[in-house]
């Protein structure tokens, strides 16, 4: 028996006609393509609902056809049904925010979101409007644009496409200067100039035609995505800008009508998936990042990432968020190995990554590397994963201007809105040195300049940076983090972020600090003893700098402390266990005070630890530290490795696994090979 | 032989009288208005602003959020230039359309400058290094060979020989004498970031470079060797220099905390010009194309001034709370601004 569901936006078909035998992999193929969707279609959304429909019965004919017994986990069929059922409430509370009688407010993605339904009409036509009479916003205007072009195109009138054509010729988005802007500014370009595929540059902003914005805009793309997954995303694992990579993605997954970009959008769009999925904590995006927020590394699941996965994969609650939104409307479905791998907490794993810094424009250092004329420095992710927490880390320095989150601690919460599940610390760094390093701002005034939207980049306070003073090594569920500040740095401390939810905080005599955060315990050793002081201690963020990185400061912000230990020379131990693998609290505080652990900071910082699992762990400031005796090699870390996921740096390719199933990306010749239960690997 | 030799002089004087027959240099700026930025990265204005006589500082062009810089070819003013964090934008038909001739290969964008002799030649400066036309500005390609810090705010052609251009990066000044194929480091200026170049009418061969941290750099031979001047702001980061077109013993150089510091004997001398300044903090300096001695100052976000005595009073030019990354002087045609 042959048995099709759909996929990823795409047809899969499984033999199923012998319980024993091989689940083999037929070749998948693009929905839209296999169903004669071809690109000269003006208007497919009638159609994309049909297949919509048609996707569904399929997966509902293959959940019950398959006879699976209902027990965890889940079969493919049922998650592909609960995602569906997921995104039409999502689509059904994402409209009860349109308040039609209020014309002032309201966004494009509410705007898309009207036309798509065919609701509130007059509404949105006045708003766009609005929005329309002098655009703002560069990228941040074009793709809630584009998603309002096309998800909304059914219900657009010729006075509708007026104004809209009217904003393209005539305002100027600025490119950005983040990857993540890159990406939004050329997917929308595309699929902009999909739409009017014939125009003249006279009618577009930048005076290029129609085809040369679509040429240069595809060329970017996959340019991108060749980089990317060869060498690892710049802005690496940011659980706010995920937000935008899954837009700009999603946009090309949902409606680009070039077969090759579509299709490599698809699999870049699982590439990210894949990567926040690994890295998942009941749905909170866990580890090392290169770029949080406030109130992201205070509550994470205010982050995007969170909205993501519960639309994506059922986790968590549910959030109103634009990209889910535009999840939500493209028709895409995400594979259902994805779901297997970020919920999937059975045995506790190591995930390891390559990311990379950003494009370093000047003072990239002696130990920077060139990718494709580019400078930029290799970044090593370690994440510990089990079902109660995930400690991840990078090994520390400067891997990412103002925003880095060097490592963090973040517990299992089935409902993490509103809790602080999180423990982590850093140096508070900033320079004029960083901030020259990856923008092209003078040295006199690029901290200024940063710190007026990034209004807490300058502050002691601040709980996100990436320092050049810090060195970082983890194994499974311990940590040490060393610190060599030079004279004259501005912050000479370490603040170690405690939250209102941990229990049981404790200061032993020995110096430790014990604390439980939901199911896992916590115990830390500064190396300098510090003092407790309120979260926001110069009450830069609870005064309303920010604007919105800071708005709500009371809900997720105050009630907070931090240990602030102040060292030129400075450290700690951190070492994390699961409350279930000890009889008490009080027993895990016993066996960490019974721990062998030596440290010194003269004449450098350096600290030797036997973990829990009777690890030897052993790091001096500046040097390559060991494990059990042998130095960490940086040097063959692979761009992804662990259980689910695996990729070299270079190969453009990546597996995915999860029990029986393995799903091969490769980016090179755009194939996508899932096999079940295969041997011939 | 000899007429190729004279075809670039002949082109210049040609093409010149006829620019400048229907076209006259105007005071510009690239600016971004940032000081009423607040919890946002999003200036409140940005562009190209020109002054007009009877109307101030008035936008020019295409409103963009990062622009850097502008150029006009000094031998057809219909041919304009923007110098942009997209890359570069270019109108051939004064200013009435624009496009932009770059890709995605080119971004932040920090100075044009096109070669008198042969509008199709045209060279940038950009954050990732030196970019080269020799098509008009159709396409594009890397020059960067023998230079490793490529950043760059910063470049020149020789007026002497459009052959020879010089550029200030992140290790020091370069120059090529073979139209950027090859750069070769001079050793006179230390190797740290060379922030602004600028050089007198082509009979002076006088040339100033300012530096981040290694203060200002004077040639007197079209930038052959080089002295540092301006002893007083030796250590200081200085982001701006003039040389007066009309006369090369007049020069200027403005940085951060010291202000402007002026010399009216070809360098021999510098006298510290802070008082009268709205802020000590300086990015960009110019002297007027149209009034000999008259100097342009702009500082960080608290407006512009100008002079008439060498900085010994100012006299409050506009532009409060922009933040300029150009001050200077386009050779615009009139019907066309």
């Amino acid at each position: 028996m042959l048995l099709w569901q759909v996929e990823g936006g795409a047809i899969r078909c499984q033999s199923t006609e012998n319980d024993l035998n091989i689940h083999k992999t037929c070749t998948s193929l693009p929905l839209r393509r296999s169903l004669n969707m071809s690109g000269s279609m003006k208007n497919f959304a009638p159609l994309r609902r049909l297949t919509g429909a048609l996707a569904l019965l399929i997966l509902v004919a293959g959940y019950t056809s398959a006879g699976t017994p209902p027990t965890a986990p889940l079969s493919d069929g049922e998650i592909g049904f609960a995602y569906q059922e997921r995104r039409s409430a999502f689509i059904k509370a994402y409209l009860t925010r349109t308040d039609p009688t209020d014309l002032e407010r309201g966004g494009l993605h509410d705007i898309a979101l009207n036309f798509a339904q065919g609701t509130h009409l007059e509404w949105a036509r006045a708003r766009l409007r609005a929005v329309s009479k002098e655009p703002s916003g560069a990228m941040f205007w074009m793709y809630p644009m584009v998603l309002t072009m096309h998800a909304g195109a059914a219900h657009l009138n010729d006075d509708d496409w007026a104004v809209i054509r009217k904003a393209w010729r005539t305002y100027f988005p600025y490119r950005g200067d983040t990857e993540n802007h890159w990406l939004m500014y050329y997917a929308s370009i595309y699929l902009a100039a999909e739409i009017w595929p014939d125009l003249p540059g006279s009618e577009w902003y930048n005076g290029k035609s129609s085809a040369e914005n679509r040429a240069e805009a595809k060329e970017y793309l996959l340019e991108s995505i060749r980089i990317t997954t060869a060498y690892g995303r710049g802005e690496y694992d940011s659980p706010n800008y995920i937000d935008s990579y899954v837009s700009a993605l999603t946009l090309l997954v949902g409606w680009c009508r070039d077969p090759e970009l579509q299709h490599k959008a698809q699999m870049m769009l699982e590439f990210e998936l894949l990567d926040f999925a690994a890295e998942n904590i009941g749905g909170v995006y866990g580890g090392a990042h290169s770029r949080i927020y406030p109130k992201h590394v205070i509550q994470p699941s205010l982050a995007a990432s969170s909205a993501l996965a519960w639309l994506l994969w059922g986790q968590g609650e549910m959030q109103l968020n634009g990209s889910a939104l535009i999840v939500a409307l493209s028709g895409y479905t995400p594979p259902p190995l994805l779901q297997h791998i970020a919920t999937d907490r059975s045995a506790p794993y190591v995930h390891r990554e390559l990311r990379r810094t950003r494009w370093r424009m000047r003072h990239a250092g002696p130990d920077a590397v060139e990718i494709a004329g580019l400078k930029t420095k290799p970044v090593y992710k370690y994440s510990y994963v089990t079902e109660d927490y995930l400690l991840g880390s990078s090994q520390g320095g400067l891997l990412q201007p103002i925003q880095q989150q060097t490592w963090s601690h973040v517990w299992h919460e089935d409902k993490p809105l509103g809790l602080s599940n999180t423990f982590f610390a850093l140096h508070p760094y900033f320079s004029a040195l960083e901030g020259t390093m990856y923008f092209g701002a003078d040295w006199d005034t690029v901290v200024d300049l940063i710190a007026r939207s990034k209004v807490d980049y300058n502050s002691p306070d601040k709980l996100m940076s990436g320092s050049p003073h810090e060195q970082v090594l983890q194994h499974k569920s311990a940590l040490i983090g060393l610190y060599d500040i030079p004279a004259g740095t501005g912050f000479p401390h370490i603040n170690t972020f405690f939250s209102r939810d941990l229990t049981h905080r404790t200061e032993d005599p020995s110096g430790w600090i014990f604390a439980q955060g939901g199911p896992s315990y916590i115990a830390y050793r500064p190396f300098v003893a510090g003092e407790w002081r309120p979260t926001d201690w110069t009450g830069l963020l609870a005064g309303g700098a920010g604007a919105w990185i800071s708005s709500g400061h009371n809900e997720w912000g105050a009630g907070h402390q931090v240990y602030v230990s102040e060292s030129p020379k400075n450290g700690y131990v951190v070492q994390i266990a699961a409350t279930t693998d000890f009889d008490s609290f009080e027993a895990f505080v016993q066996a960490v005070k019974d721990l062998p652990i030596e440290f010194s900071l003269s004449p450098i910082a350096t600290a030797t630890f036997t973990t829990l699992d009777g690890t030897q762990l052993r790091a001096t400031y500046g040097e390559t530290p060991t494990v059990n005796g042998h130095r960490v090699d940086y040097d063959q870390w692979p761009l992804f490795d662990g259980p689910f996921a695996q990729a070299k740096p270079g190969r453009n390719e990546v597996t995915m696994r999860h029990g029986d199933t393995m799903r091969r990306l490769n980016f090179r010749d755009g194939s996508i090979k899932t096999t079940i239960n295969s041997d011939d690997e | 032989m000899m007429l190729s030799i004279f075809r670039p002089l002949i082109a210049l004087l040609l093409t010149g009288t006829f620019a400048f027959a229907q076209s006259e240099p105007v005071l510009f700026t690239a600016a971004a208005f940032t000081k009423a930025q607040k919890n946002s990265s999003i200036p409140t204005d940005a562009g190209i602003f020109i002054r007009l006589p009877d109307k101030g500082w008035t936008p020019y062009g295409p409103k963009i959020q990062q622009i850097a810089s502008a150029s006009v070819d000094p031998s057809d003013s219909r041919r304009i230039f923007l110098a942009c964090g997209n890359g570069i934008v270019r109108s051939t038909d004064g200013g009435q359309s624009w496009r932009m001739v770059t890709d995605w290969r080119v971004s932040d964008v920090t100075a044009i400058v096109i070669d008198p002799s042969n509008g199709n030649n045209i060279y940038a400066a950009s954050g990732w290094g030196l970019v080269r036309s020799q098509d008009g500005g159709e396409t594009w390609e890397n020059i960067n060979t023998g230079i490793d810090e490529r950043f760059s705010k910063t470049i020149k052609l020789d007026p002497r020989n459009p052959r020879r251009l010089l550029a200030g990066t992140g290790e020091g000044l370069f120059e090529s004498t073979n139209r950027g194929h090859k750069w070769k480091r001079i050793k006179d200026v230390p190797a740290g970031h060379v922030l602004r170049l600028r050089h007198g009418n082509a009979k002076s061969g006088v040339w100033l470079a300012v530096t981040e941290g290694h203060g200002a750099w004077l040639s007197h031979d079209a930038g052959k060797t080089w002295q540092q001047t301006a002893q007083a702001a030796g250590d200081a980061n200085l982001y701006a220099c003039a040389v007066d077109p009309h006369n090369a013993q007049n020069l200027a150089v403005g940085g951060w905390t010291v202000g402007v510091l002026t010399s009216i004997d070809g360098g021999k001398t510098w006298q510290s010009r802070r008082e009268g300044l709205p802020s000590p903090n300086v990015l960009t300096l110019t002297y007027d194309s149209n009034d000999p001695g008259k100097l342009w100052a702009a500082s960080f976000e608290e407006g512009t001034v100008w002079s008439e005595d060498a900085g010994a009073t100012w006299e409050d030019g506009g532009l409060y709370g922009a933040l300029t990354n150009d001050l200077g002087f386009l050779t615009l045609a009139k019907n066309t601004r």
